[in-house]
């Protein structure tokens, strides 16, 4: 098989808040040899909002983004979910009209930015995992199979949906988390909230709201027995987590729910250590849970 | 193909069938068969109890969206075998976010409110000598959310009204786009104020249910983004907390190319509402997770971004 090598896209949130899940990943990606390619020029893809201020500026700048993964001659993978589903609708408009791919060719000429040829994929680490890398060869480098662990996969919202612009698993009866975690030798836990939303988006906009359906989702997934929760991506992480608090006091019962980022279950499979992965960063701490 | 029906019953008017309870129906299912023929079959053949919503059975009326295996389907459009085939089971139920009448059927007064309050008519305030000449790209801009028969899909698997009943939802957003995004309106300004009010299009948590369940293509979120941008950068209607968090947004992706969310998070909230977030940023700071926006590098060649942002500034102002 050819070497695996990736236009590497962490996101805004994995190079700040959530610095764990891209120093995971590095990692993880480096014991797989999966190479990562930093893209030190790329920009943000907007988190969403970008289109709802000027949605040919967000093609714009995401055309940049994908400029430099095809200058790169590599596909992009990301490790957000939110990146993803804003990366692929935009590459779906691009790819599917010819016109409006030229327009904003025009646009990003002018600002000396090299051409999209309107070629390049975009994955999430989930998706490399299973189908670039496979799951069969990923259960061969577990050195400490996770047996012990009961884990709810949280999916959230953009790393299924819209499916039409992200062609990758079942929207309504996903698999793929639920074959990494058994690849890794954990047990998937089943619960109606792992497709549902954690709320990130209005946060700061509606927080009753937000905090009302973070707390919602670890309640399921506590209730149908799980001991930790792992997710795709970092936003829901950042609910899941860092807001478990608020979550606890909405709910007026003590959570205590570890949420792992998807690269950190994978690393404790591998045999890394809590401290390699970053664990000690998590508001909600895994120490009791890990053997 | 015999298949086993799971269907939701309920009649909140008898004492022992107030609570919902699933009934089982064995159906003879042919190829091509859907899920209303198979209700109807069950009414006329089995049990003429069950009660459920259907008229036109093409898609058209919008009256018999229901849950089928978990998720809002039209019953006259989906097709029985291939969703059986995939996931080894058919249930039904009635949609989710709406209160229960009987079985399958539910209050749509809720749903008929909301629409009301997006007034779903077109208000022009005045008319040309020659009438209106709608050009091509004009039309199209509403097209997708003219589309929309009002079966209820987007409410029901909207996570926003599932936690606040009084979101506006993203059906009446579609209808509100259709009549914001008209040439002819000429209240375009009061409409978008309106919508930017607690409980609003900013209450949207994006989580893309609405386009996905849609039967008729409407993509609500689509209409639920272009009113936003229609808000900020048609009528300038800035002062609220969601306009606040994505122009905060688009600044630092010019300032330094990403998200610098400690001044997302200020400017979004204000000072006295941030002053509310300093023993969260405490315990973030404790975990190394408070990101400190006076040390945040931007991205190489940022001179790129911001003559992007030029050409889009300058077409603006044109």
């Amino acid at each position: 098989m050819a070497k695996l090598r990736y236009a590497y896209y962490p996101g805004c949130a994995s190079q700040e808040i959530t610095k764990e899940a891209n120093e995971a990943t590095r990692k993880v990606a480096g014991v797989l040899g999966i190479e990562l390619h930093d893209m030190p020029g790329a920009n943000c893809c907007g988190a969403g909002l970008l289109t709802d201020y000027n949605h040919e500026l967000m093609l714009a700048l995401n055309a940049r983004i994908f400029s430099q993964a095809d200058e790169m001659g590599m596909d992009i993978m990301t490790i957000c979910s939110t990146c993803l589903m804003v990366m692929s609708c935009a590459n779906r408009d691009l790819k599917k009209d010819p016109l409006l791919l030229e327009k904003i060719n025009g646009v990003m000429t002018g600002a000396g930015v090299r051409r999209y040829g309107g070629t390049i994929r975009v994955k999430q680490f989930l998706r490399v995992l299973k189908e670039d890398y496979g799951l069969e060869k990923l259960k061969k480098k577990v050195t400490r199979p996770l047996s012990w662990l009961k884990v709810a996969p949280f999916y959230g919202c953009h790393s299924l949906r819209p499916s039409e612009a992200l062609g990758f698993d079942d929207p309504e009866r996903p698999r793929s988390l639920e074959e990494l975690i058994r690849a890794l030798g954990a047990e998937a836990v089943e619960y109606g909230g792992k497709t549902k939303c954690c709320g990130f988006q209005v946060d700061l906009v509606a927080p009753d709201t937000a905090v009302e359906m973070t707390a919602k989702r670890i309640v399921d997934a506590k209730e149908k027995g799980a001991v930790c929760m792992v997710t795709p991506c970092p936003f829901c992480h950042i609910n899941l987590d860092n807001y478990q608090g608020m979550a606890e006091k909405k709910v007026v019962r003590k959570l205590n729910m570890p949420v792992f980022h998807l690269s950190q279950l994978v690393g404790l499979a591998l045999g890394m250590s809590p401290e390699e992965l970053g664990l000690s960063r998590h508001i909600v701490s895994a120490e009791k849970i890990l053997r | 193909m015999k298949i086993k029906f799971k269907i939701t019953r309920c009649d909140p008017f008898s004492l022992e069938k107030c609570e919902p309870y699933w009934q089982a129906y064995s159906v003879d299912v042919e190829e091509g068969m859907t899920v209303l023929e198979a209700l109807l079959k069950i009414s006329e053949e089995d049990d003429p109890t069950l009660s459920f919503r259907r008229s036109c059975r093409s898609a058209i009326c919008g009256s018999c969206a229901v849950t089928v295996n978990g998720f809002p389907k039209l019953a006259c459009s989906t097709q029985i075998l291939p969703l059986y085939k995939k996931e080894g089971e058919m249930t039904v139920g009635p949609i989710s976010n709406h209160r229960v009448i009987k079985d399958l059927i539910v209050d749509f007064t809720p749903f008929w409110d909301k629409m009301a309050k997006v007034l779903p008519y077109l208000t022009p305030t005045h008319e040309p000598d020659k009438g209106w000449v709608i050009k091509k790209e004009d039309a199209n801009i509403i097209d997708r959310a003219q589309k929309c028969i009002m079966c209820g899909c987007c409410n029901a698997a909207c996570s926003s009204l599932e936690i606040d009943p009084n979101f506006i939802a993203p059906a009446a957003c579609a209808k509100a786009w259709r009549f914001v995004g008209d040439v002819r309106e000429g209240n375009r300004k009061k409409r978008l104020e309106r919508l930017s009010e607690e409980h609003g299009i900013w209450d949207c948590v994006r989580c893309v249910n609405c386009t996905q369940y849609c039967p008729k293509d409407v993509s609500p979120l689509e209409a639920i983004e272009r009113l936003r941008s229609k808000a900020i950068l048609g009528e300038n209607i800035t002062d609220n907390p969601g306009a606040r968090h994505v122009v905060s947004l688009v600044d630092s992706v010019k300032r330094v190319g990403r998200l610098d969310e400690a001044a997302m998070t200020f400017r979004t909230l204000g000072f006295l509402r941030s002053l509310g977030m300093i023993p969260f940023g405490i315990k973030m700071e404790i975990h190394g997770k408070m990101p400190h926006p006076l040390i945040f590098p931007a991205i190489e060649k940022i001179k790129e971004v911001k003559e992007i942002y030029d050409v889009f500034e300058k077409k603006k102002k044109e």
